[in-house]
């Protein structure tokens, strides 16, 4: 038990300031965004302005409704920039327990204690799990205090589906990030993909519905299973929720499975 | 002190990085309670042979077991008979030398903490600083701690004395004969022959991923060439030196007399004996030296 333990809480140990600057910064972020929204509330002079911009681009940036609380929320924070910082946030520290340590010959002792491998980057990827849950929270936290400090009026059920569907699509791109681990310890190639496909999924889901050839193809997006259902304004449908939780299992399984079928890299 | 009983059986083993062949093909057997020694120059495949053996390398063909487990299908249950110091000694830095000895102790099923203090007072190493302020010697130190605190009943020590100061070294021998009387087995490899040569039992020899030599220390020691360089009162007796069995490459410059010595030392001290010497050098070459020159040809 203490061994399973200690495969867990030894990489938590090591993540613990990176998971206190991840969540400082993302509710950082929430809040100070927030704090804007008083003073934006009463000009119309912005949400006229955004009026006059071509569909393609309020589309795109998730303009449409920015004078409405959940407009605002949606094109400030939860359209991009959140759902992509918790991204970054899972590849980031599944690359700095994984592919990172193995190319820096920091797992050669580790991989020489009597464990399997699939076990070590299995408690490795828990571990990346439990931070992006304590990243949550306190993103979460912040942007229901915000709520009310703001008076945005927005149901909480539907910020906390919000969050959720962000933290899932983040525990998505770090399983994905798991997976290219496993199969190669290269820490650049961990980063540039991982964040590489993040942004192409943004783009398909933000970018395909402005042509009408393209759009049939925005659903192959995560972000669209995420929040193509609109969930600041409405019920978030479980099988999304499940869309992104079971491909996150499965590449995390092809992830410890790899690493167990190949070579350990040396320092 | 070695049994007949193979601890570690390699058999035909092969280890290939695309068109590198790191090991070509070694076969060689580690008895219960020897100390083994594994040497040859860096680059030589005693690391990849060693990582084969701890299953985080894949042989590309052969066979690799120790203690009739092999070491990619039971890897799990070989490594919980098997301590390792690996060559390239990379640790964590922002912890301390506890926190990692107690971190694999959790994974190993816990560490005598009084034998673990008992260690570090020997080698001399305050465990309470974080790994990063540490030298390189004094990393060497916690993951030898780490070896032989598991009471492996075999440690597998790759370059284990680079980076400590002589005073250490000896201090690891100690270490080494201890775990040895205890009924360890230890592997020991390096690419500097004096480091194995006073604690193996057997060496073997490996060059380019091939096994050149396989003996006692005597007897590889009888194989290689020793520096003879040899100052004598008057001119040096050439005629007498030159023709002495084993002697090769032999230079004299007036008074001086240097040259290599392959076999027995006998015949050159009963001439020496005739003759008044000043001075008188015999060093035995390093690893490379010799063993390149020796195998340099058959091994390529």
């Amino acid at each position: 038990m203490s061994r399973l333990l200690e495969l867990v809480a030894g990489p938590l140990r090591a993540m613990r300031r990176g998971v206190f600057w991840w969540s400082v910064g993302l509710a950082g972020l929430v809040a100070v965004t927030v704090a804007f929204w008083p003073a934006f509330r009463g000009s119309s002079g912005i949400t006229d302005a955004i009026e006059q911009l071509p569909a393609g681009v309020i589309q795109a940036f998730g303009l449409a409704n920015f004078g409405t609380p959940a407009g605002f929320l949606r094109g400030n924070l939860y359209e991009l920039f959140v759902p992509l910082l918790f991204a970054a946030a899972a590849i980031a520290l599944v690359n700095g327990q994984t592919a990172g340590e193995e190319a820096g010959g920091r797992l050669e002792l580790l991989f020489a204690q009597p464990l399997d491998r699939r076990e070590v980057v299995l408690g490795r990827a828990f571990a990346v799990l439990l931070a992006l849950a304590v990243i949550t929270i306190a993103t979460a936290l912040t942007q229901i205090v915000m709520d009310a400090v703001a008076d945005l009026a927005i149901d909480t059920g539907r910020l906390l589906s919000t969050i959720l569907l962000c933290a899932l699509l983040g525990a998505l791109h770090g399983s994905l990030a798991v997976a290219i681990a496993g199969l190669r310890a290269r820490p650049s190639l961990v980063l540039g993909l991982g964040l590489g496909l993040a942004l192409a999924g943004y783009i398909v889901a933000a970018l395909f519905p402005l042509s009408d050839v393209l759009d049939p193809f925005r659903h192959l997006s995560p972000w669209d299973w995420a929040f193509g259902g609109n969930p600041l304004e409405m019920p978030t449908e479980p099988w999304r929720y499940a869309s992104l939780a079971l491909p996150a299992v499965l590449l995390t399984l092809v992830g410890v499975e790899a690493i167990r079928r190949r070579d350990v890299a040396a320092g | 002190m070695s049994g007949t009983e193979a601890v570690v059986e390699i058999e035909a083993l092969v280890k290939r990085y695309g068109q590198v062949e790191a090991v070509r093909g070694i076969d060689l057997h580690v008895l219960r309670g020897e100390v083994f020694g594994f040497l040859g120059p860096n680059g030589a495949g005693k690391s990849t042979t060693i990582r084969c053996l701890l299953g985080l390398l894949r042989p590309t063909a052969g066979r690799i077991t120790a203690f009739g487990l092999d070491a990619t299908r039971d890897g799990v249950a070989l490594r919980r008979r098997l301590a390792y110091v690996p060559g390239e000694l990379r640790l964590p830095e922002r912890i301390s030398g506890l926190d990692l000895i107690a971190s694999i102790g959790r994974l190993r099923g816990g560490f005598d903490a009084a034998r673990r203090d008992g260690l570090a007072e020997r080698l001399q190493l305050d465990l309470r600083r974080p790994l990063r302020d540490l030298s390189s010697g004094n990393r060497r130190k916690v993951a030898l701690i780490l070896a032989f605190l598991s009471d492996a009943d075999l440690l597998v020590l790759d370059e284990p004395t680079s980076g400590l100061d002589p005073l250490m070294q000896h201090e690891f021998l100690s270490l080494v004969r201890e775990a040895q009387a205890a009924g360890s087995t230890i592997f020991l490899s390096s690419h500097v022959m004096s480091e194995v040569q006073h604690a193996a039992d057997r060496v073997a020899v490996l060059r380019a991923g091939r096994i050149v030599a396989l003996g006692t220390v005597p007897e590889l020691r009888g194989r290689t060439r020793l520096r003879v360089d040899i100052v004598f009162d008057g001119v040096a007796p050439e005629a007498e030196l030159a023709v002495l069995p084993g002697i090769v490459d032999p230079r004299v410059e007036d008074r001086r007399f240097t040259a290599s010595l392959a076999g027995s030392i006998q015949p050159l001290i009963e001439v020496l004996a005739r003759h008044r010497v000043t001075s008188m050098l015999v060093e035995e070459p390093d690893l490379e030296e010799a063993f390149l020159d020796l195998y340099g040809g058959s091994a390529a």
